[in-house]
C-alpha cells in the first residue's frame, strides 16, 4: 500500500545526467534522511537474519557455529520432499487456507457491508466497538474458553449438544473430525469484527454522489449496493485478497498449537508447528530452517501470483 | 508473508550469534540454569544468601519454568549465553546428545570420581544416566519406584471394597466407582480413572506406561526371542492396551482423557469426579493436602495402592530411571580442565550434606527443625517463612543431584496422620515393588539413527496409542502404525541399540 504515498514526479522523468539527479537529492534531503530509520529497521531485523538462513543447508550445530558446521546441500530438503511429513502437513496447511478463504475471507466484508446498511449512527457505533473485542484477547484465552466449552467432561456446550443429540458424549476438543470446525469458528469469533475496519473505511470512501446520482436514475436499495457500494470497496477486496494469499501457509501458529492433541494432531499439523516443534523443541535447527524456507518462498510466490492475477483482472494490484 | 519471513528471522536469530565467548564471568561468580515450578527466588533471599555462603561463590541462577524449559534449553544450546552449569531434562533427546557428542559439553566419563559427592551413589543409576558409556552430566536423583496408584478411601469403604492387588481388582473397583454411585447424589456422575493429556514419548513413565509394565510387556526395551525389542512391539502392549480400552468404552475413565491438562489432573479426584490417579507415589501426599484445604476435618480420603499382578498372578511392577535429567557443564563459559575443576568443586560443595540440607530442607532453625531424623517444618505462616519455603519447594530443590524430589536430605515431618500413614505406606511399597521391578536395559544408550530421526518416529507410538484408546483406530491399525516405526527408520534403531547394548555390557 507504499505506493498510495506515491508523491507526484516532481522532476523530468527522462535520464536525467549526474549532476541533476544529485541536485534532486539534495533538494529532497530531508525526505531521504527520514527513509534512513525505515531502511534500517529492514536491513537490520529483516534481511540481515537472513543470513543465518544459510543453516538450511548445513548440519547446523550451535557448538560449531556457521563457519564449521558441515554444508551437506539440500540433504534437508530431500528429507521434507520424501519424508511421509510433506503431504500430511501440506494437505491439512491447503485444506486450512482453503477454508479460511472460502469462510474468514468474506466474513468481515459481509458484516461490513451490513453495517453499513443501518441507519442509526450510535447502534452502527457501538456494534462496531463490541465486534472489536474479541480481537483483543490472546489465543491462549481463546483456546481456554474453547476446551472449557467444548470439552467432554465438563463442558458446558458440549453438555447440551449431548443433551439434544444423546449418545456418549462426544469430545469436540479432541476429535480429528471437528478440528477443523473449531479452528474456523475460532477464527470467525476473533476475526471477523477487527477485520471490518478496513472495508468499512474503504465504504466510507464511497463518493456520495454516486448514490445521489443512483438514485435519481431510479436505482433503487439493491441496484445501489450491487453497482455503487460493491465497485467502491473492490480495491480494497483486492488487496486484503492479494495479502490473504501471502499468508496461505501461515496457519496461525498459536491457535494451532493451543488445539493439537494427540487425537488430532493428523490433521492439525502444518508447517508452522511443524517448523516449531521440529526446530524449538526438538532442537533440529537445520531441518526446520529448510521447512521454514520452503513455507517462506511459497509464500512469496503464491503473493506474486495473486498480484499478477489481480492485474490481468484490471485492478491495480498491490505493487 | 512478512509473518512468516519473521519467523524465519526469529528462527534464524536465536541461532545466530555463537561463536563469540561474550562477557567472562568472573571467577567468584557461578552461572547456572534450572527448571522452576513457581515463582523465581530472589537472588538477595535467605535460601540464596545461605547457599552463596555455603559455597563461597555468588550463584547467578537462570531459572526457567518447567512447562518451557526444553524449548528454552535448545534456544540455549544455540546462544552464546551458556551458563556454567546447567540442569538438562531431555539428556537423552538429540538436541543435547548432538551438542554433547559435537563437544558443547564436558565429557565427564571417569572425572566424577575425584569429587565424593557427585560421582554417581548407584552404579546402576550412573550407568543409566550415561549416553552410550559417556557421562555428561551429574544424575539429579530420583526413588527409583515412584509409581502407584491413589485411590478415594471414603468412596472405596462407602462401596465396601478391598484395596487391588490385581489388574482385576482395579478394574472392579472402576466399574464401581463409575456405576455404584460412590459420592452418593443419586446421579451417575462419577468415573474410575483420571488420566490427564500426557505430553512425554513412549516409555515416559506415563500411567499407560505403567498398565504395559503389569501386563508383562518391557519397560521401555526389553528381551524377546534372544534380542531387545521395543516394548510396543509385544503382544503383552496390545493386550494391556485392549483390556484399558474396554475402561474408555465403559466410561470407567475420564472421557477427556486425551486433552485434560495435567495442570488439572489432581481436579477431577478432589472434586469428586474420578476416584483413580495411576502416578507418582507422593501424589497421595499431595491429594490429601488438597483435602485437607477444604475440609480440615474430615480429609483421610486417599488409599496407596502399589504395582499390581496380572490376572494370572505374576506381577510386573514399572520403576522409573532412578534419576531426572542430569547437570551439565557447557564448555562455552567453562573452557579449561582448571576451570572445570572449580566449577566441580563448587557443585561438590553444594552435594554435599550441609549443601543439600539447604537445597531440599531449607536453613535449619529457621523454617525447619529435626525431629527423630524428619524435618518439622517452623512457623509455617510467617511470610519470610513461607518465602523460604517456596525457595526451597518451587526452585532449589531442582539443583540437588544427591538429595532431591521424594529425597530430601531430612524426609519431611508429615503434618497429620493419615499423610503419615501414606508415607510409611509408600515407602514399603516402593521396596516391595521392586522386587518385581523391570528394568529397561537399554536406558544409557542412544542409537545414532534416534538421534538423527528421533523427532519424527517419537510421536507414532504414543499417538496410536490414544488413537486406539478413543476407538479412533482399530486394533489391526494400531498393529499397522507398529510396523510404521520400523518402516520409518525403527528398525535401525532397534538394531543399532542391540549392538550398542551388545557392546556396553549388560
Amino acid at each position: 500500500m507504499a505506493t498510495d504515498l506515491e508523491s507526484p514526479p516532481v522532476a523530468p522523468i527522462s535520464p536525467a545526467p549526474p549532476a541533476a539527479k544529485a541536485r534532486r537529492i539534495a533538494r529532497h534531503g530531508w525526505l531521504y534522511l527520514m527513509l534512513l530509520p525505515g531502511l534500517a529497521y529492514f536491513l537490520i531485523f529483516r534481511y540481515w537474519p537472513m543470513y543465518g538462513l544459510s543453516i538450511a543447508f548445513q548440519d547446523y550445530l550451535p557448538f560449531l557455529g556457521y563457519s564449521d558446521s558441515p554444508w551437506v546441500g539440500l540433504k534437508h530438503f530431500e528429507e521434507l520432499f520424501t519424508g511421509s511429513d510433506f503431504t500430511r502437513l501440506m494437505t491439512n496447511t491447503m485444506i486450512l487456507a482453503l477454508l479460511t478463504v472460502v469462510f474468514v475471507f468474506p466474513a468481515p466484508i459481509i458484516v461490513a457491508l451490513l453495517l453499513n446498511e443501518l441507519r442509526r449512527r450510535t447502534l452502527k457505533n457501538s456494534i462496531q466497538s463490541i465486534i472489536y473485542i474479541p480481537h483483543f484477547l490472546s489465543w491462549t484465552i481463546v483456546a481456554s474458553v474453547t476446551y472449557l466449552l467444548f470439552s467432554a467432561d465438563f463442558g458446558v456446550i458440549a453438555g447440551y449438544i449431548n443433551d439434544l443429540v444423546g449418545g456418549p458424549r462426544a469430545d469436540y476438543v479432541a476429535q480429528e473430525a471437528w478440528f477443523r470446525p473449531i479452528i474456523v469458528l475460532q477464527l470467525l469469533w476473533k476475526q471477523t469484527g477487527w477485520g471490518t475496519i478496513i472495508y468499512l473505511a474503504a465504504l466510507a470512501g464511497v463518493d456520495t454522489q454516486l448514490y445521489e446520482a443512483a438514485r435519481v436514475d431510479g436505482a433503487g436499495r439493491w441496484r445501489q449496493f450491487w453497482h455503487v457500494t460493491l465497485p467502491g470497496i473492490r480495491p480494497a477486496i483486492v488487496i486484503m485478497g492479494i495479502l490473504t494469499c501471502g499468508h496461505l501457509l501461515d496457519s496461525g501458529f498459536e491457535q494451532i498449537w493451543l488445539m493439537t492433541t494427540s487425537l488430532n494432531r493428523s490433521v492439525a499439523d502444518v508447517f508452522d508447528t511443524y517448523v516449531y516443534y521440529i526446530g524449538i523443541t526438538q532442537g533440529s535447527y537445520s531441518y526446520s530452517t529448510a521447512v521454514g524456507l520452503f513455507k517462506g518462498v511459497v509464500g512469496v510466490l503464491l503473493i506474486y501470483g495473486s498480484n499478477l492475477l489481480a492485474k490481468r483482472f484490471d485492478e491495480r494490484g498491490l505493487f | 508473508m512478512k509473518k512468516s519471513l519473521a519467523a524465519l528471522a526469529a528462527l534464524t536469530l536465536i541461532t545466530a550469534g555463537c561463536g563469540d565467548s561474550g562477557s567472562e564471568t568472573s571467577s567468584d561468580t557461578i552461572t547456572v540454569m534450572a527448571p522452576l515450578f513457581g515463582t523465581a527466588p530472589d537472588p538477595n533471599g535467605e535460601l540464596q544468601q545461605a547457599v552463596q555462603k555455603l559455597i563461597g561463590k555468588k550463584l547467578q541462577i537462570t531459572w526457567v519454568p518447567n512447562a518451557d524449559y526444553s524449548e528454552k534449553t535448545n534456544v540455549t544450546l544455540a546462544s552464546n549465553n551458556m551458563p556454567q552449569a546447567m540442569v538438562i531434562q531431555g539428556d537423552k533427546q538429540s538436541a543435547f546428545v548432538q551438542a554433547a557428542q559435537a563437544g558443547a559439553f564436558w565429557d565427564l566419563t571417569g572425572k566424577l570420581d575425584k569429587y565424593p559427592n557427585l560421582t554417581p551413589a548407584d552404579p546402576t543409576t550412573g550407568k543409566n544416566a550415561t549416553v552410550n558409556g559417556k557421562t555428561y552430566g551429574i544424575y539429579r536423583v530420583r526413588p527409583l519406584l515412584r509409581s502407584a496408584i491413589s485411590i478415594r478411601k471414603d468412596w472405596l469403604e462407602k462401596l465396601g471394597l478391598q484395596m487391588p492387588k490385581t489388574v482385576d481388582d482395579l478394574q472392579a473397583i472402576a466399574k464401581a466407582f463409575t456405576e455404584r454411585d460412590p459420592d452418593g447424589n443419586g446421579k451417575k456422575d462419577t468415573y474410575g480413572l483420571i488420566v490427564p493429556k500426557w505430553p512425554g514419548t513412549y516409555a515416559s513413565s506415563s500411567p499407560y506406561d505403567v498398565i504395559e509394565t503389569w501386563f508383562g510387556a518391557p519397560n521401555g526395551w526389553g528381551e524377546r526371542g534372544g534380542k531387545l525389542v521395543p516394548g510396543f512391539d509385544t503382544e503383552e502392549f496390545v493386550t494391556a492396551n485392549k483390556w484399558l480400552k474396554n475402561w474408555v468404552d465403559n466410561g470407567w475413565i475420564n472421557p477427556d482423557f486425551a486433552t485434560l491438562d495435567s495442570a488439572n489432573w489432581n481436579k477431577p479426584f478432589v472434586q469428586g469426579r474420578g476416584g483413580i490417579i495411576l502416578d507418582v507415589n507422593v501424589r497421595s501426599g499431595d491429594l490429601v493436602k488438597l483435602f485437607k484445604e477444604t475440609d480440615p476435618k474430615n480429609f483421610d480420603k486417599v488409599a496407596l495402592a502399589g504395582n499390581l499382578a496380572r490376572t494370572d498372578g505374576q506381577k510386573f511392577s514399572a520403576p522409573f530411571p532412578g534419576y531426572n535429567g542430569i547437570v551439565a557443564i557447557p564448555k562455552q563459559k567453562v573452557k579449561t580442565e582448571e576451570q572445570l575443576d572449580q566449577v566441580l568443586q563448587v557443585l561438590d560443595k553444594l552435594q554435599a550434606k550441609e549443601g543439600t540440607v539447604l537445597l531440599t530442607n531449607g536453613i535449619e532453625g529457621r523454617n525447619f527443625k529435626l525431629e527423630d531424623g524428619y524435618a518439622a517444618p517452623l512457623d509455617e505462616d510467617n511470610p519470610q517463612i513461607k518465602v523460604i519455603n517456596n525457595d526451597v519447594e518451587k526452585a532449589f530443590i531442582q539443583l540437588g543431584t544427591r538429595a532431591s524430589v521424594g529425597l530430601g536430605a531430612y524426609p519431611p515431618k508429615p503434618a497429620d496422620e493419615p499423610s503419615r500413614k501414606l508415607v510409611v505406606q509408600r515407602n514399603e511399597l516402593a521396596t516391595e515393588d521392586l522386587k518385581t521391578a523391570v528394568h529397561n536395559p537399554a536406558l544409557g544408550v542412544v542409537s545414532e539413527t534416534y538421534i538423527k530421526q528421533g523427532k519424527t518416529l517419537d510421536l507414532i507410538i504414543p499417538d496410536a496409542r490414544i488413537k486406539f484408546l478413543s476407538g479412533d483406530i482399530t486394533e489391526e491399525q494400531l498393529r499397522a502404525e507398529i510396523k510404521r516405526w520400523y518402516a520409518e527408520g525403527g528398525d535401525k534403531v532397534a538394531q543399532e541399540t542391540n549392538d550398542l547394548v551388545a557392546k556396553l555390557g549388560k
